[in-house]
């Protein structure tokens, strides 16, 4: 009776064996065989240089600070830190110029920190009176086209637009130019 | 009893103490007491069966001129959470309430270091969270302290009470597995006779770095998902449970659904890991070669669902941002059948390994009394006989649509754990195919919310390891104060009733019952030598042989 209970008990253990047969080589030969990932995956992004604005908007919203942007003499620089990114996906939702896409790329080991950058570079417009940088100039170009804005006021900085503005105003009251 | 009638007993209760009740929300009460009359009152809540959740130090000068000390209570029976409020300056000593709600040391004294608040009863205790060398009343928590101040550590401080021989131990870092803990266990010959531990050595300021102008409620899901490498989304759900609680926004149906579905998911894999481990630690490797095996088409799954296999980035305040199709859908139900079936198959030959079952039946024995005591949450809890499920006891996301057994067995020991994880995973494929099933139509998040500041709420997860716990006060565009309490930090104070008086050997195991993250368990300890009174530092593989010559 015991004996029959003994037997039973090591015929189960053994199960484990015939479980790993049936189920055979699971591991992969990397990387020759199907693609690792599915559908749904997000990998790094990549920005579209034409289509970008520099608005600044992913820079906003990217959590781990993998976008960031940066100001020199004329150009207004974004530049994608892969290294920081967590591939989420944010950027793409909130880009109002559709730019960013997700890739599926994954594989992005390097032993050169440059490999993992990229960088969008805007030529910075300048204030038309003060000549202090205002922002992208194809930012101001795709505002000017969504909406039609006066091309004295949009080439200037906020400041010397708000003087030109209180100039015109207190001109309408009556004060002497 | 109904929450209007045990609203009237806590009331009553209160008024006869001279406190008021603040506000009363869903299945929240909060309620403000002098420091005196705290003991009482808490004594008296934890009597009436309330658990203690945590408790949360806040700086609130900015709003009061004042520093609060919250302590959490839940009433499982009636699914509500009393908040119980303590303010004062900061010369003000609360008394704590660690003497007869046990569980409330940790995160007293953790109130204590990070936002000063002076609690009697603690003077003497070392610094529980900060480094021994962190200077003398700095607290990193105040809102005056910046998120990216970084102080000089005084090392003249540095007056330990560390025992001479121990010298620097090495570690507490595992160079493989993550989350750093550390314990000494103090054995006489075999058998475990002390356990000593300190935790907190990754401490990464994430509720603080939360509070920083760095994120912003809508960035703050991903921050939270990162808290944990396992259970990562439990954590971002609850910080958006708890904002949406806060804010009262009603999220779409399709929304609750999905999240369920991907917590759900992230409880099979987590349990299959588990055990996996578990059988590993047992010197079982071909189980935990087959449930590693089972639990890859789980990540796929997850992948296929949010976009990536952990950390999926798709919870937001208002919703979720990935929606689930009929191809997905169809192709869930197939990889979760077979899954089932795979697991069957494994775990009923694992449930007759002789090794795992007589190494695991009697050993780590946490009884009734002390997990109640401890307020335990999660498998730890439901292997001592006690019914604790978040996602029972305060439903949130679409759990009132399932139907899904709590099991719960009453032995308190490590095959009582293990056994309660492995039902666990049957019961969660069956809610995620239920909620498929059932996913309603409609949108899957809000287009546009608003979060009024100073609101207070209480928000739970059940996480894999226990209920996830998360406190907010909401302030302008992110939280003013964000309270996290994982499950671990519930259950490892447990973990000294488990070891002591048992067998060395069994401590492997018994540490790894409650599914921490693992690096602590193996690291070093610490040899008191009864006869000669000496301690030695060693590493405790060695320290096993030690033991037994
Ligand atoms: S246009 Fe899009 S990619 Fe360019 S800066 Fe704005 S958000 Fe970023
Ligand atoms: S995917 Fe996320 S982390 Fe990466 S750049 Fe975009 S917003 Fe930043």
């Amino acid at each position: 009776m015991g004996g029959d209970m003994q037997v039973d008990k090591i015929a189960k253990l053994t199960k484990i064996v015939t479980i790993g047969l049936k189920t055979g080589r699971v591991t992969i030969k990397y990387p020759f065989g199907a693609p690792l990932v599915t559908e749904s995956f997000r990998g790094a992004i990549s920005i579209d240089n034409t289509k970008c604005w520099g608005c600044g908007a992913c820079v906003l919203i990217c959590p781990p600070n993998a976008l960031s942007m940066k100001f020199e003499k004329d150009n207004i620089i974004i530049e994608y830190f892969k290294g920081r990114c967590i591939f989420c996906g944010m950027c793409a939702d909130v880009c109002p110029a559709n730019a960013i896409s997700v890739t599926k790329e994954f594989e992005l080991a390097s032993t050169d920190l440059e490999d993992l950058k990229e960088y969008v570079i805007h030529r910075t417009s300048k204030c038309s009176i003060c000549g202090k940088p205002i922002g992208p100039t194809s930012e101001l170009r795709s505002v000017i086209k969504s909406q039609p804005v006066s091309e004295e006021y949009i080439n200037l900085c906020s400041d010397c637009r708000k003087k030109l503005f209180a100039k015109a105003i207190s001109i309408r009251f009556g004060a002497s130019t | 009893m109904s929450l209007s009638s045990n609203l009237k007993a806590i009331e009553n209760k209160i008024k006869d103490l001279g406190g008021f009740i603040e506000t009363v929300s869903d299945n929240t009460v909060i309620v403000e007491i002098t420091k005196d009359n705290l003991k009482e009152f808490a004594k008296w809540l934890y009597e009436n069966n309330a658990f203690l959740k945590t408790c949360a130090g806040v700086d609130e000068r900015e709003i009061n001129s004042r520093f609060t000390l919250y302590h959490i209570f839940g009433l499982d029976e009636m699914g509500v959470d009393v908040v119980v409020k303590v303010s004062g300056s900061d010369k003000d000593y609360t008394p704590t309430i660690s003497d007869i709600v046990p569980p409330a040391e940790w995160c007293e004294l953790e109130a204590r270091d990070m936002v000063g608040i002076r609690i009697s009863g603690h003077e003497d205790k070392p610094k529980f969270i900060l480094p021994q060398d962190w200077p003398e009343n700095v607290y990193p928590l105040r809102k005056d302290f910046s998120y990216d101040y970084r102080p000089q550590s005084e090392f003249s401080k540095f007056d330990e009470e560390l025992p001479k021989e121990v010298g620097l131990p090495i570690g507490p870092y595992h160079p493989i597995l993550h989350e750093p803990e550390y314990f000494e266990l103090y054995v006489e010959g075999e058998k475990v006779v002390d356990v000593f531990y300190r935790g907190f050595h990754v401490h990464r300021g994430i509720e603080k770095l939360a509070e920083s102008p760095r994120f912003t409620y809508k960035t703050i899901p991903f921050l939270a998902e990162r808290i944990c490498g396992i259970c990562g989304f439990v954590h971002s759900s609850c910080y958006v449970l708890t904002v949406e609680k806060a804010a009262k926004i009603e999220v779409p149906e399709r929304a609750q659904f999905i999240r369920s579905i991907v917590l759900e998911i992230e409880r099979i894999h987590s349990h299959l890991l588990w055990l996996g481990i578990a059988a590993h630690i047992l010197g079982y490797d071909a189980g935990f070669m087959q449930l590693w095996r089972i639990r890859e088409p789980v990540m796929v799954l997850a992948e296929l669902l949010t976009g990536s296999r952990k950390t999926y980035g798709i919870n937001i305040v208002g919703g979720v941002r990935r929606d689930i199709d009929e191809s997905k859908k169809r192709k869930a139900l197939e990889i979760l059948r077979n899954v089932r079936d795979e697991f069957k198959k494994v775990v009923d030959v694992l449930v007759s390994v002789p090794e795992i079952v007589k190494r695991a039946s009697g050993t780590g024995v946490l009884p009734k009394e002390d997990a109640r005591k401890l307020s335990v949450v999660g498998p730890v809890a439901r292997g001592s006989g006690l019914e604790r499920d978040v996602r029972k006891n305060y439903p949130y996301f679409a759990y009132r649509y399932t139907s899904f057994k709590v099991p719960v067995y009453s032995e308190g020991d490590n095959l009582a754990r293990t056994l309660v994880r492995i039902d666990e995973v049957f019961e969660s494929i069956s809610i995620v195919e239920q909620l498929l099933d059932a996913l309603p139509k409609g949108p899957i998040a809000v287009e546009s919310y608003e979060i009024p500041p100073f609101r207070k709420a209480v928000g739970a997860v059940e996480a894999p390891r226990g209920e996830d716990l998360h406190f907010i006060i909401t302030g302008l565009g992110r939280p003013y104060r964000w309270r996290v309490r994982a499950p671990t930090y519930q259950n490892l104070p447990a973990l000294k009733v488990m070891l002591r008086g048992a067998p060395l050997a069994d401590a492997f195991l018994t540490i790894a019952s409650i599914d921490p993250c693992f690096s602590c368990t193996d690291r070093a300890i610490v040899i008191h030598d009864i006869k000669s009174d000496s301690k030695k530092f060693v590493n405790l593989f060695y320290g096993r042989r030690y033991a037994s010559r």
